[in-house]
């Protein structure tokens, strides 16, 4: 009620507010919507070798997709991008944690120190990897010199340099919007919750983590989504023994030229992200209805409870 | 309310700071005013794979000429093939594309016909890579670069002299050992020829036979190669596999325990040439640089720097000796009995990504 | 604890920079397509020199990368804003379109504006190609400042209104500084984005203008060569240099 006049005495007046909707909106209508309500429709027509595409309405694109081959496809990359984003979000968050608990003016020099490697293109850092994991390579000698391994061994084209290599690649993905989010964690919270004899574990898990959710689903987001349609990675590090959804993608685009059918394909992954989002825009409104419940005295604190 | 709005200047400067950079980008996108074709200018668009044209030669080609390079690069035929088409030709005056390409480019009117009388040096190349099938008469491409796909194997794991055949992948010792690389043609092209049938095969039939061989195979494949093949081989992942010849003799500069053998079923071939897109606006400049580039010392240039076959005949003289001599840059007609050059194979693509989609996927 | 969570701390960097001192090392070494050791050398800082068409390429990229970022986390920050503090007509269709612009595959994106650009006769270059940058970073600056908003206290705003703010001050003095670190990492992830993306800008990027990702991930069929690991440890070198700088700046503007 009280959020309900709030948002209509402040609506309307600021200039800002409209001019920034309306080039916002402008700019995802002509970049985002437009290409994809074009791919929507190129996912409905036929495929032709002389224009790409020919405008005969046709379903079997989609029927072509329930396919063994291409469910195979669709579970290895949903699988891959869940696991890169598990041990990302298993690294990260202690990560960005504790580089929001030091010194303030440290933090953005920590920052920086996380994104500048980065800044190198991920194929030389991959090519790097390589370097580390292969056979008589960084690792490998290091193992030998301290006696572990008797000759050469090398985790190349395995699983393990794969998840090496996504995590390497997302991390920061990862660490980033955490750390905006347990940045701004307000500490007394915490405090509180000990007072009130709560262990540091129960305080972490039933006041951090509801705050830092956002964080959370932004991070995972920002690494799954990218991680779905990854190859290059995958690729080179794991061999590329198996197809990924990204791959399958460019490989009808560009190879095959069957834009009708890696139409089709992207759209079941902008479905699966329409899902994702609904289960998002819940949370959060589980996070606003907590923080609404939470105005007065206890704060987020007494919302908690509803948390559970 | 005036009053406020200027005093509080984030809103109105953040407005400017938006105007200035789309009426920058306006600025910049307008379409360049149409070009004087009587006198060219001095520049030359190129389209190509990154360094893949010598640095040297390219310097030369500019000292002497005045004309400026400006080198884009790709990182596929197809992804080549696919952005040309959009632009209907227009924007590049050179690209260098491989075999079935040429034919594909050539059938949709991408291409525009080459002016050999002023390619000086034409006679120079090997008469048996010109005129082939994807380009009668050259009258669209002039060859480049070419090479060949062949077995490589570790001395220290297996004879070479024993291996003769693709076949030979196939030996228990090397299991879980072998390297493909992830091009679909290169590899059911292999698996084809291993049968006795052309690696341009549109029989179906004969395609699934050739992925029945390669799903048997795969249990024994270690990784499919997506970058040169040569690293996996240097560093010993892998025993076994398939690697161009320009990359074989570089991977045995670096590990002597490799040899490069031309399998007896055949090679498969592949040649990159030159053309010139049917919008180039610098045609004059495109014929310059080729026939540049089909001088034999230019050309020796390539062969030095990257380790591939030019077509050109006269190459030899300004090579050093152990390049001259060597049956990997300079296959003999044995070696190549039986090789074939990559060509489109029309609707059956189709068939083929699917096969290849499906052993990939498999377990 | 403190100490275990330093340690922690910085075998993450470890992990983040082993690669890097991997790619500078490998620049000094004496050898052109080994992945051994082979000696020290500083050739191919030499050859760098000579590839005019490599340093250029990186010039490019590190002006669009820039602009780019920078643009990308103005509309984002504009667009996150809006999505968190306002219900208006269309506010779900424009929180759907940030995650449609995310899911996008890259090579749709690049073929869906390279026509686009054509349909528009909009000849490709240095602005088709910021154009597509900026779309390319915009969802991951709106996603991560909304993150950092989404709990974000509206008390805070509400007093300032009620000392006599405008909503503009409000915005300028209270929100923006709040969600100030959300909107720096949102700037490093464009910028990221911007200097690795190859499949659109491909597409869009014209001849006389191209940028570096293109050029390195085109070096796939050849090999890598040293010159790039030579110039990665230059840009890198570069990198520390500046924010070290800017560290010690804030320290003495603030003594």
């Amino acid at each position: 009620m009280i959020r309900a006049i709030r948002m209509r005495v402040m609506g309307g007046t600021s200039r800002f507010f409209r001019i920034a909707i309306a080039l916002s909106s402008l700019w995802l209508v002509l970049f985002a919507l437009a290409p994809n309500a074009l791919l929507l429709l190129v996912a409905f027509f036929t495929r032709s070798d002389e224009h790409f595409v020919t405008p005969v309405l046709t379903l079997d694109n989609y029927i072509r997709l329930f396919d063994p081959t291409f469910l195979t496809i669709l579970w290895d990359s949903a699988r891959l991008a869940c696991i890169a984003t598990v041990i990302c979000l298993l690294i990260g968050y202690p990560f960005a944690y504790i580089m929001a608990n030091v010194r303030p003016n440290r933090r953005p020099f920590l920052l920086f120190l996380v994104i500048i490697p980065f800044w190198t293109s991920s194929l030389i850092r991959t090519y790097a990897l390589i370097l580390i994991l292969k056979s008589k390579g960084l690792i490998s000698e290091l193992l030998t010199m301290l006696g572990i391994t008797s000759g050469p061994v090398s985790f190349m084209y395995s699983d393990f340099a794969v998840f090496i290599g996504l995590t390497y690649t997302m991390l920061p993905f990862m660490i980033l919007p955490l750390y905006a989010s347990i940045e701004k964690l307000d500490r007394r919270l915490l405090d509180a919750a000990k007072d009130l004899g709560a262990s540091s574990w129960r305080a972490f898990v039933h006041v951090t983590v509801p705050l830092t959710m956002p964080g959370i689903i932004a991070g995972a987001m920002l690494v799954f989504l990218p991680a779905l349609s990854m190859f290059y990675v995958p690729e080179m590090l794991g061999g590329a023994k198996s197809m990924l959804l990204g791959n399958f993608i460019k490989n009808q685009f560009l190879v095959a030229r069957d834009w009708p059918l890696g139409a089709a394909a992207s759209s079941v992954m902008t479905i699966a992200l329409i899902l994702m989002v609904l289960v998002y825009s819940r949370v959060s409104r589980r996070g606003v209805r907590n923080r609404e419940g939470g105005r007065g005295s206890g704060g987020a604190l007494r919302s908690e409870g509803g948390m559970r | 309310m005036k009053h406020r709005l200027f005093r509080d200047r984030l809103f109105p400067r953040f407005l400017a700071a938006i105007a200035v950079t789309l009426f920058a980008c306006a600025g910049f996108a307008l379409p360049a005013a149409a070009k004087d074709a009587a006198s060219e200018e001095k520049v030359l668009n190129i389209f190509c794979w990154s360094e893949y044209l010598p640095q040297e030669a390219l310097d030369k080609f500019t000292e002497e000429t005045g004309i400026k390079v400006v080198y884009s690069t790709y990182e596929s035929n197809e992804a080549m093939y696919a952005k040309l088409k959009l632009l209907d030709g227009k924007g590049y005056d050179i690209v260098v594309p491989s075999t079935y390409f040429i034919e594909q480019m050539r059938h949709d009117g991408l291409l525009q016909p080459l002016d050999k009388t002023r390619l000086t040096n034409l006679a120079k190349l090997d008469p048996t890579l010109l005129n082939q099938e994807y380009d009668p008469d050259n009258a669209y491409s002039i060859p480049y670069m070419w090479g060949a796909t062949g077995l490589m194997v570790n001395k220290k794991f297996a004879d070479p002299a024993t291996v003769a055949s693709w076949s030979d992948l196939m030996r228990p010792e090397f299991k879980g050992r072998v390297i493909l690389s992830d091009d679909v043609r290169d590899v059911v092209g292999f698996a084809l020829k291993r049968d006795g049938h052309s690696m341009n095969s549109r029989n179906e039939a004969e395609i699934k036979k050739a992925f029945d061989f390669l799903n048997e195979l795969k249990p024994a494949v270690r990784v499919f190669d997506v970058t040169a093949a040569k690293q996996a081989f240097i560093s010993e992942e892998v025993v076994i596999g398939i690697i161009w010849n320009g990359d074989a003799y570089i991977a045995i500069e670096e590990n002597p325990d490799l040899a490069f053998v031309y399998p007896r079923e055949g090679a498969v071939l592949w040649i990159d040439s030159f053309a010139i897109p049917k919008g180039a606006e610098h045609k004059d400049n495109a014929h310059k640089f080729i026939d540049f580039m089909l001088r034999p010392e230019n050309a020796a240039l390539v062969v030095e720097e990257f380790k591939y076959s030019t077509p050109n005949l006269e190459v030899r003289p300004y090579l050093p000796k152990e390049l001259q001599e060597s049956r990997l840059i300079f296959p003999t007609a044995e070696d190549l009995k039986n090789s074939e050059v990559t060509m489109g194979v029309g609707e059956a693509k189709a068939v083929y990504e699917r096969l290849w989609e499906s052993l990939k996927a498999g377990k | 604890m403190k100490v275990l969570g330093r340690i922690y701390l910085w075998a993450v960097y470890l992990f983040l920079y082993l690669p890097i001192v991997v790619v500078i090392l490998f620049s000094f070494n004496n050898a052109r397509y080994s992945t051994h050791w082979a000696g020290f050398t500083v050739r191919w800082y030499k050859v760098l020199a000579g590839n005019s068409q490599l340093i250029e390429a990186a010039v490019n990229s590190l002006t669009v990368g820039t602009l780019g970022a920078t643009l990308a986390t103005i509309l984002g920050t504009m667009t996150a804003i809006c999505l968190s503090r306002k219900r208006f007509f269309g506010q779900k269709f424009l929180h759907g379109g940030i995650y449609l612009l995310t899911v996008s595959p890259e090579i749709v994106m690049g073929i869906a504006m390279l026509i686009f650009f054509i349909a528009l006769r909009v000849e490709l270059g240095f602005a088709t190609l910021l154009i597509s940058h900026i779309t390319l970073c915009l969802p991951f600056v709106v996603v991560t400042v909304l993150a950092r908003l989404s709990s974000f206290d509206e008390h805070l705003v509400e007093a300032a209104r009620d000392l006599g703010a405008s909503e503009r001050q409000a915005l300028r003095h209270v929100i923006l500084p709040l969600i100030l670190p959300a909107v720096a990492a949102g700037w490093l992830l464009s910028f990221t984005l911007s200097m690795d993306d190859v499949l659109i800008s491909f597409f869009v990027a014209g001849p006389d203008y191209e940028v570096l990702p293109l050029r390195v991930y085109s070096m796939v069929r050849l090999g890598v060569k040293p010159d790039i690991n030579a110039l990665s440890a230059i840009l890198f070198g570069v990198t520390i240099v500046v924010v070290l700088l800017v560290q010690t700046l804030i320290k003495v503007r603030k003594k």
